[in-house]
C-alpha cells in the first residue's frame, strides 16, 4: 500500500537538525519563506519502503512559545497543518534543555518520535541513557542517531513510519491504544500512552487549569482546534499569539485572575512556575534514566572558549578571524568576478558582432547593453557571495558565530543594536548585498531591519574607484590617505547615529534580552557548509537577480532613450566623413575620430533622459555645489556605484573613462573646486545605494516598504548632509580655491 | 524622596499604571491607561502631560509612552511601596487579596517611608521568629473570626520549644545571602531563587533552564565586560548584566 506523509522535524538550535534534514533528504530539497514572515521554510522529500515523505524542516526553536517568530511559525505549523508525525531531533550532549521542547511537543498530543542525536558525543562525556524508561516517561518513541555519520536514519525512518501509522488508526475511531510495538532493534518501544496528562503542574497551578479549562471548553469554536488543557496552559503563560485566537472577552480577566491568584501563592509569575514545573519533571526523569560515569569538568569546548574569549586575547582574535573572513571574500573572490565581467565583456562583443558595424538597432543595444550587461551585473556578485556563505556556514556550524556576538554585544548595545549585528556590518565593507544577506543571523526583527537599513552606509568596494578618480584629482599626496579615512569614518559616524535615531524612531521598543545559548564547538561538515553555501548563492540569484535584471534595462532605456535626433546624427556623420577625407595623418585621424566619437556620446547622454532628468534637478543639486552633469552620472550610479565614474567619463567626453584616468582629472580640476569634489564623495558614500542593495533589501525584509524608505531615508541624509557641509565650506571660505 | 514630593497621588497612580502596562506590552498607550485607571480619556492627557514635564516619561500625543529612567526609578518605588503594604495586609493581618489591593493603593501614597520600612520588617520578623510562623497568623485569623483564641496555649509553646530544639540539633543552617546574579565573580557557584524581569525577558531567561531552585555557576566575562558566560543545566548561556540582575541566587 503506497501512502504519503508528512514529516516536521522539529528541535533545538544547534541539535544537528538541518544535518539530519540533509541526511534524510539528500538534494531533494526546496526552499522557501512562510507567507508573511522572513523565516525559511525548507521542504524536503524522502521514501521507505512504500511511504513516501515529504519531510518539512521547522525552524530552530528552544520552546514553543510565542518568543520570536521562528517559534510562531514552528508551532503554527504544527497546529495548523497537523504533520503525521512531529520528530524532535534531540541534542543528547544537552539533554536537559532539549527535552524542554519535546515535553511542550507531547503536550500538544502530536505522535511524536525522538530522535536522541549525537549519541556518540554524549557517550564520549560518559552518559548512559536508559532509553526504554526515557521513552516510558515521555511516551514517545525514542531513536538514537549520529547525524554527522548518518547512523540510526533507517531506523528513525521505521519509527516513524510507524507512529504515523499509529496515529492513524487512533484517529480512525481506533480507541484501543496499540501497547506496545516492536521497533527495530536501536529504537525503543513506545510505552502505554499516558491517559492522564504528562505533567503534574502542583496542586496550585492545577487548580487554575482546570478552572480556565472548563471555561475553554465552552468554546466550540476553540474545542475544534485546541486541546483545552493545552489552551488553557497557555493562557495562563500568556502567550502572546494565543490570546488573540481566543475572542471570548469573559475569558481574559478571569485568567488574570489565575494568574495573580497563582503569583500570590507561589510568589512566582505562572510562567516560571509552569517552566519550572516542566524542568522539574525533566529533570526528574533525567535521575532515573540516565547516567553519568564520568565526571567531565572541562570539556574541549570550555578550553577552547578560555582562549576564544579570553578577556585578553577574546579581541585580537575575533578582529583576526574578521580580517580572515573579509579577506578570503574579497580576494579570492576578485579573480572569477574578473572572468565574469570578461567573460560577459565578449559576450556582449560576440552579439554585438551579429550586426553590421556603426549599425543603429535598438534590439542590438537592448541585449548587449541591456540584457547582457544586467544579467552579468547580477552574476558578478555570485563569487563574493559564494565564498562569504562559506565562510559564515564555517564560523556559524563550528559554533564560533555566538562567540562573535558575545564579544562585540558590549559595542553594539550601545548603539542600539545586538552582538551578531557586527558582522555584516563589517561584510558591507567589501559590499552590501552579501551583508545584508547575512543580517539573517539576528532573530529579532527590529534589529534586523536597522542593522540592513544602516549597512550602506559602510562604505562598500564599489565607491573606492570613485575615491580613486576624486582624491588625487584634488588633494595633495600627503592627504590623500586621510582623506579616505575622513570619508570611512564618515561613513561610520553616520550609520551609528542613524541606527540610534531609527531605534529610537521608528523603529523602537526595548532591546531583546542577549540570553542567548552558546553552543560546544563543533566540526562543520562539508555537506552541510555547501548546501548551505549553496542556498544562499541560489536564493541571491532568483530572488534579487530579477529585480536585478529589471532595473538595469530601465536604467539602460533612460541613458539610451530618446537617441538623437537624425539631423544630429547626420551632423556627427558629417563630421566624422569630413574627418576621414581631410586628416592624412592615421594615428591624428584616429585620435580626432574617437574625439568626434566622444562628443557624440555626450550629445547622446545629454539627449537622453537620464541626461533631462539631471538637467531638471540642476536648481535641487545646485546647493550641494553640482552641475547637471554629476546629477546625470550619479543616475548611472544608481545601477552600480563605480559607473558613476564610466559616467563621468561620457559626459566630459573623455570616453571609456577609468579611475586612473588623468584626462578626467584634468576636466575635473577645471570644472570643481575641492570644496565640491569632497561632497561628491560624500554624497555617493550616503545616497541612495545600489539598486543590487535595495533589491536585496526588498527581499531579506519582504516589503518594499523597507526597501524604498532605505532608499529615500539615506538619500535625503545624503542631500541634507551634503548641503550643510558644502554651504558651511562656502561660508568659511575652505578649499574653493 | 525628593522626586516624589511633587508627584500627587494620582500621578503617582498613573506612574504605577504605566508601569505595569509597560512590563506586559513594552509600550503604553493612553488607551491602556484610562482602561485600567477607569478615568477619562482627557483626565489620563492632562495627568500624562504633567508626567512629561517632571522628566518622568516619554511622551508625545498618539505616540507610545514609555518611562525615563528617572520615571521608572519613580514608579519602581511606588510599585514596591504597594507590593510591600498589600503582602503585609495578606500574609500578616489575613485581608482578603482584592480589599487588601485596594487599600494599599490608597495607603502607598501616604504612607511615610520609615513607618513602611518598619511593616516589612515587622513582617519578615514573623516569618523568622520561632513564636511567629504561619500557624500564628493562623491562630491570628482564628481570632479575627470567632473573637476568641483557642485554649491550647500550652501545648502550642511546647511544640514551638521542641521544634526550636530539633533545628538546632540538624547543626542550624546559616541561610545563606541571597545576591544578584550580577554580582557574582567568574568560578562561582549559585542557586536561582528568585527571578524578577518581567514579560519575554523573564519567559526567555525561564525556558532556558534558569527556574528557581536552578544551579549557575558564572564561567566567564566577556572582554568588553559586558555579557557574562554562564554554565546552567550543563550548557553555556549568555546574559547581559541588565538581565542578570534580574535574578536573585544564593551562593553555594
Amino acid at each position: 500500500m503506497k501512502s504519503k506523509i508528512v514529516v516536521a522535524l522539529a528541535g533545538n538550535p544547534n541539535s544537528g537538525k538541518t544535518t539530519i534534514f540533509n541526511n534524510l533528504t539528500g538534494t531533494r530539497q526546496h526552499v522557501g519563506n512562510y507567507p508573511g514572515v522572513t523565516v525559511e521554510r525548507k521542504v524536503g522529500y524522502c521514501r521507505h519502503g512504500d511511504v513516501e515523505m515529504q519531510v518539512v524542516d521547522l525552524p530552530g526553536t528552544y520552546s514553543l512559545t510565542a518568543y520570536s517568530e521562528d517559534e510562531v511559525v514552528a508551532r503554527n505549523f504544527i497546529i495548523d497543518e497537523k504533520p503525521d508525525v512531529v520528530v524532535d531531533i534531540i541534542d543528547t550532549s544537552n539533554l536537559e534543555r532539549n527535552l524542554y521542547l519535546a515535553v511542550q511537543l507531547m503536550e500538544l498530543g502530536v505522535p511524536l518520535v525522538l530522535a536522541f542525536n549525537m549519541s556518540d558525543t554524549a557517550k564520549a562525556r560518559g552518559y548512559e541513557f536508559d532509553i526504554k524508561k526515557l521513552s516510558r516517561f515521555i511516551g514517545a518513541p525514542i531513536v538514537q542517531t549520529v547525524g554527522h555519520k548518518g547512523e540510526g536514519m533507517e531506523e528513525l525512518l521505521d519509527a516513524i513510519v510507524l507512529a504515523a501509522a499509529e496515529s492513524k488508526s487512533k484517529i480512525n475511531g481506533d480507541q484501543e491504544m496499540s501497547s506496545t510495538g516492536a521497533l527495530s532493534s536501536k529504537a525503543s518501544i513506545r510505552g502505554p500512552r499516558l491517559q492522564m496528562p504528562l505533567i503534574n503542574y502542583g496542586r496550585e497551578i492545577e487548580k487554575e487549569i482546570s478552572g480556565i479549562q472548563s471555561l475553554v471548553q465552552k468554546e466550540m469554536v476553540l474545542l475544534q482546534k485546541y486541546d483545552p488543557r493545552w489552551l488553557a496552559i497557555k493562557l495562563l503563560e500568556n502567550d502572546k499569539d494565543i490570546w488573540p485566537r481566543v475572542n471570548s472577552p469573559a475569558i481574559r480577566p478571569l485568567v488574570e485572575e489565575s494568574a495573580s491568584r497563582i503569583e500570590k501563592v507561589l510568589g512566582e509569575h505562572p510562567e516560571t512556575a509552569i517552566a519550572g514545573a516542566r524542568y522539574g519533571f525533566i529533570s526528574g526523569a533525567c535521575q532515573e534514566a540516565v547516567r553519568s560515569t564520568v565526571e567531565a569538568r572541562h570539556t574541549m569546548s570550555d578550553r577552547i572558549d578560555a582562549v576564544v574569549t579570553n578577556r585578553v586575547l577574546g579581541l585580537p582574535i575575533f578582529l583576526g578571524l574578521m580580517y580572515l573572513v573579509f579577506h578570503l571574500t574579497f580576494t579570492l573572490g576578485d579573480p572569477p568576478m574578473g572572468w565574469i565581467e570578461e567573460f560577459f565583456g565578449w559576450l556582449g562583443g560576440v552579439v554585438d558582432s551579429w550586426w553590421p558595424e556603426g549599425s543603429e538597432s535598438i534590439l542590438d543595444s537592448l541585449i548587449v547593453d541591456g540584457i547582457i550587461g544586467g544579467v552579468g551585473g547580477v552574476i558578478v556578485f555570485l563569487p563574493n557571495i559564494l565564498l562569504l556563505f562559506l565562510a559564515i556556514a564555517i564560523l556559524e556550524d563550528s559554533g564560533y558565530m555566538a562567540r562573535a556576538a558575545f564579544i562585540m554585544d558590549r559595542l553594539m548595545h550601545n548603539i542600539g543594536l545586538h552582538g551578531k549585528s557586527f558582522i555584516p556590518m563589517m561584510i558591507g565593507f567589501g559590499c552590501s548585498v552579501p551583508a545584508i544577506m547575512a543580517t539573517r543571523t539576528l532573530e529579532n526583527r527590529r534589529d534586523r531591519l536597522t542593522t540592513m537599513l544602516v549597512l550602506p552606509l559602510m562604505s562598500c568596494g564599489a565607491r573606492l574607484p570613485i575615491y580613486a578618480l576624486i582624491i588625487p584629482a584634488f588633494f595633495p599626496q600627503a592627504w590623500h590617505g586621510r582623506m579616505l579615512w575622513i570619508i570611512y569614518m564618515t561613513g561610520i559616524g553616520l550609520a551609528i547615529l542613524s541606527a540610534k535615531l531609527l531605534r529610537s524612531t521608528i523603529l523602537k521598543g526595548e532591546s531583546v534580552p542577549f540570553v542567548m545559548e552558546l553552543p560546544p564547538y563543533r566540526m562543520p561538515t562539508v555537506k552541510g557548509v555547501l548546501i548551505h553555501m549553496w542556498e544562499r548563492g541560489w536564493l541571491y540569484l532568483k530572488k534579487a537577480g530579477t529585480i536585478i535584471l529589471g532595473v538595469s534595462i530601465i536604467l539602460w532605456a533612460m541613458t539610451a532613450f530618446p537617441r538623437l535626433p537624425d539631423d544630429e546624427k547626420a551632423r556627427f556623420e558629417n563630421e566624422r566623413h569630413m574627418v576621414q577625407t581631410i586628416i592624412q595623418g592615421e594615428e591624428e585621424k584616429a585620435g580626432r575620430l574617437a574625439a568626434v566619437d566622444n562628443e557624440e556620446a555626450e550629445e547622446a547622454l545629454q539627449y537622453s533622459i537620464a541626461g533631462r532628468i539631471g538637467r531638471t534637478m540642476e536648481p535641487i543639486l545646485r546647493p550641494m555645489g553640482f552641475d547637471w552633469k554629476i546629477g546625470t552620472a550619479l543616475i548611472g550610479a544608481f545601477a552600480a556605484k563605480e559607473v558613476f565614474v564610466a559616467q563621468m567619463g561620457i559626459v566630459y567626453s573623455v570616453g571609456e573613462a577609468d579611475e586612473e584616468s588623468e584626462t578626467l582629472r584634468e576636466k575635473l580640476r577645471d570644472n570643481y573646486t575641492p570644496l565640491a569634489a569632497f561632497c561628491i564623495m560624500l554624497f555617493c558614500l550616503v545616497s541612495a545605494p545600489c539598486m543590487a542593495t535595495i533589491a536585496i533589501t526588498k527581499r531579506e525584509s519582504n516589503s518594499w516598504k523597507w526597501a524604498l524608505f532605505q532608499l529615500g531615508g539615506l538619500t535625503a541624509l545624503a542631500y541634507v548632509v551634503t548641503v550643510l557641509v558644502f554651504q558651511a565650506g562656502s561660508l568659511l571660505g575652505v578649499g574653493i580655491g | 524622596m525628593v522626586i516624589n514630593e511633587a508627584l500627587s497621588a494620582s500621578l503617582e497612580d498613573y506612574l504605577e499604571a504605566i508601569f505595569h502596562i509597560i512590563a506586559e506590552k513594552q509600550a503604553a498607550r493612553a488607551k491602556d491607561i484610562s482602561k485600567r485607571l477607569k478615568v477619562g480619556g482627557s483626565s489620563v492627557t492632562g495627568a500624562l502631560r504633567s508626567l512629561a514635564e517632571k522628566g518622568l516619561i516619554n511622551y508625545a500625543p498618539y505616540d507610545l509612552i514609555t518611562l525615563t529612567p528617572k520615571g521608572r526609578a519613580v514608579a519602581e518605588d511606588v510599585v514596591r511601596r504597594h507590593e510591600a503594604l498589600r503582602d503585609f495586609f495578606v500574609n500578616v493581618l489575613t485581608i482578603e487579596e482584592k480589599e487588601a489591593d485596594e487599600a494599599a493603593c490608597r495607603m502607598e501614597h501616604a504612607i511615610p517611608k520609615t513607618i513602611l520600612e518598619r511593616l516589612i520588617q515587622f513582617a519578615e520578623f514573623v516569618e523568622v521568629c520561632p513564636r511567629g510562623g504561619s500557624k500564628w497568623i493562623a491562630g491570628f485569623q482564628y481570632h479575627c473570626d470567632h473573637g476568641s483564641t483557642q485554649q491550647t496555649c500550652e501545648r502550642c509553646i511546647s511544640l514551638i520549644l521542641e521544634e526550636l530544639r530539633k533545628k538546632k540539633t540538624q547543626g542550624g543552617q546559616k541561610p545563606m545571602a541571597v545576591v544578584n546574579l550580577k554580582d557574582l565573580k567568574p568560578g562561582q557557584k549559585a542557586k536561582v531563587v528568585k527571578i524578577k524581569a518581567r514579560g519575554d525577558t523573564n519567559r526567555r531567561i525561564v525556558e532556558m533552564g534558569v527556574t528557581p531552585g536552578a544551579l549557575i555557576e558564572v564561567e566567564r566575562v566577556a572582554p568588553l565586560g559586558d555579557p557574562v558566560d554562564v554554565k546552567v543545566k550543563g550548557y553555556h548561556l549568555s546574559l547581559r548584566k541588565a538581565e542578570a540582575e534580574g535574578i536573585d541566587v544564593e551562593i553555594i
